[in-house]
């Protein structure tokens, strides 16, 4: 995103300002850091609000305004939170791991040893990236039930999984096209074999598509409802999206808790999010920014 | 199969042939995970959906009806309702795309802090949409910020509840919509500017032309690719994403007045139990996803 050619240090630049806006330059700046100002007050309102209202006890939510700790310090009697995120981590984790472990192996596949109608199943695959859950979710569950899978989290991680290989797929493929061939050559050469290849060779390349495909799978699936709601079936092993979700259905549940529980949940996927935004920027835009 | 027997020496030619067989043959035990995960999981599911949508069905044991479970769905009003209420919802999607280009726009004047503004204006998009929806819901309630602005501009005596009405409901779902669009869409159009070349806005202004002429003539036309793109992608979401808006929103309702296609799915498999019907309004969502999905791989292919 810094590709470009003057540097975006504003101080730096004594000349493109004014090339930028001849007319009131002043005037037209400080309008538009108002209005970047503006958006921002609309873009951190959930958080705000979540805040706020986590800081109030249920009376005062509901007589407008005060400040306590109540929510918080009785959240864990109303909404099992701790163990809520360890169910989060261990499906969101399973999940990323089937897909690394299926998807990478597939697109070194796909891009360096293709066989015979690799393309139309490559094809087949990257289609199956545009068929929504709902449309299948009936035989879906029926299957997952039927296998004995919906006791524990297995059968939310191999849906998880399934829904997600297609992109990594579709994303480690793209990735390993630009890979030169006679790297996989020279390891063959070498006599380390195909495993041996991908092993030594592929993943140490291939690190940022890695990183791509876990922060944007992170963020999907901690975000995720409907799998998690069907497919883990145990109220105990409730990941913490869904959870909240089922309180909040239920309408008895206090306000101030639920967004105390929201910004529980909420957390992990924003650390995750700043430490990592480059790499989501570089998969929403894949196939099309290069 | 014959991979094993080349160990020994052999004539130069038969000895390649083997290692291109070898070659293809690890391919396709590599990706045989894959494809087997993605039959198994979506493509066997897809056929099932087919037969069942002709069937009646409750999850245990099925019976065979015929087309005219087909005949029967399409007579059904929910469905009808549901199909609007995704019909509608797509006039949010102008919103959904017009708004992040603006905010794109504005960012990539780089003005004080917009590394900043960036972060904030993103932030959104890391936190489930269960969240933004129990967020939103406080937004729209009776004693929520809605009402407290319309207060603050004067009028004291209006009050809105618009999830509580039929008639307004599907409205402030469209605004939550634009709401967690925001964030994926900006980040989509704002790489797009970042592989405009400066140069050539600014030989159009040396040119004498104005920032409207520039911005139509220079910066829609570059973009137009990432917007083809965010477009599929908003409508797709639109389509099976709302789930978990609606859920903590709604529940559908009132009545059926926020029930697009994909709660319609849930709702007739899991609280009327009649899965042959679900599974048959799958197929229909699966069709309209797939149009535009047919779109999608076009634009994909087409790049490269």
């Amino acid at each position: 995103m810094t590709t470009l050619a003057t540097p975006p240090q504003e101080t730096n630049e004594p000349e493109r300002p004014a090339l930028i806006t001849p007319r009131k330059p002043k005037v037209g700046r400080w309008a538009l850091f108002a209005v970047m100002v503006g958006v921002a007050v609309v873009m951190l309102y959930p958080f705000w609000v979540m805040i706020i209202t986590s800081l109030e006890s249920e009376q005062q939510f509901l007589s407008g305004g005060g400040f306590s700790w109540l929510s918080w310090s009785g959240l864990s009697s109303t909404i099992p939170v701790g163990q809520e995120v360890l169910s989060s981590t261990i499906v969101c984790s399973a999940s990323i791991f089937v897909i690394l472990c299926v998807g990478l192996p597939a697109g070194f596949a796909f891009s360096k040893l293709r066989f015979r109608t690799s393309t139309s199943v490559f094809l087949v695959i990257v289609s199956a990236m545009m068929v929504p859950l709902q449309a299948i979710l009936m035989p879906e569950f029926v299957n997952v039930t039927k296998l004995g899978l919906t006791g524990g989290y297995f059968g939310a991680i191999l849906v998880y999984a399934a829904l997600g290989t297609p992109f990594s797929t579709f994303l480690f493929t793209t990735y390993f096209r630009g890979v030169p061939d006679e790297l996989i050559e020279a390891g063959i050469v070498d006599g380390l074999g195909y495993v041996g290849v991908l092993g030594r060779l592929i993943i140490p390349v291939a690190v940022p598509a890695i990183a791509t495909v876990t922060v944007l799978q992170f963020i999907q699936i901690w975000d995720d409802l409907l799998v998690g709601l069907l497919f883990i079936q145990n109220t105990n092993e409730r990941p913490i999206t869904v959870g909240l979700a089922v309180l909040a259905a239920g309408r008895t549940t206090s306000i101030p808790e639920l967004m105390a529980g929201s910004l529980v949940s909420a957390l992990p996927a924003m650390i995750v999010y700043l430490g990592f935004q480059r790499y989501l920027v570089k998969g929403l835009t894949m196939g099309i920014d290069r | 199969m014959s991979v094993i027997a080349t160990k020994a020496p052999r004539p130069m030619r038969a000895g390649r042939m083997t290692l291109r067989r070898r070659r293809q043959f690890a391919g396709f035990l590599f990706a045989l995970p894959a494809i087997a995960l993605v039959i198994g999981f979506i493509g066997v599911p897809i056929g099932q959906a087919i037969y069942y949508s002709f069937t009646s069905w409750n999850g245990l044991t099925s019976q065979w009806i015929g087309p005219s479970t087909w005949s029967q769905a399409f007579h059904n009003s929910n469905l009808w309702t549901a199909l609007q209420n995704n019909a509608l919802l797509l006039l949010s999607v102008p919103f959904a795309l017009g708004l992040p280009l603006l905010i794109a726009v504005l960012l990539h004047q780089r003005v004080a802090g917009w590394r900043i503004f960036r972060s904030i204006y993103f932030m959104p998009t890391a936190i489930s949409w269960v969240v933004l929806g129990l967020v939103a819901e406080r937004f729209f309630a009776y004693q929520g910020t809605l009402n407290s602005i319309i207060h603050a501009f004067g009028f004291a005596h209006t009050n809105t509840n618009m999830l509580g009405y039929e008639s307004t409901a599907l409205s402030a779902l469209g605004i939550t919509f634009v709401f967690t669009m925001i964030g994926t869409n900006t980040m989509l159009f704002l790489t797009g500017l970042a592989t405009l070349d400066p140069t050539l806005e600014e030989a159009a202004r040396i040119d004498g032309a104005g920032r409207w002429r520039i911005f139509r003539s220079i910066t829609l036309p570059h973009l137009s690719r990432f917007i083809q793109l965010a477009f599929v992608m908003t409508v797709i979401a639109l389509f099976s994403a709302l789930f978990s808006l609606i859920f903590v929103m709604t529940g559908g309702g009132p009545g059926y007045a926020t029930t697009t296609m994909e709660f319609l799915i849930y709702q007739t498999g899991f609280n009327q139990g009649d899965f042959g019907t679900a599974a048959l309004y799958g197929i229909i969502l699966f069709v309209l996803t797939g149009i535009v999905g047919i779109v999608q791989l076009r634009l994909i292919g087409s790049n490269e």
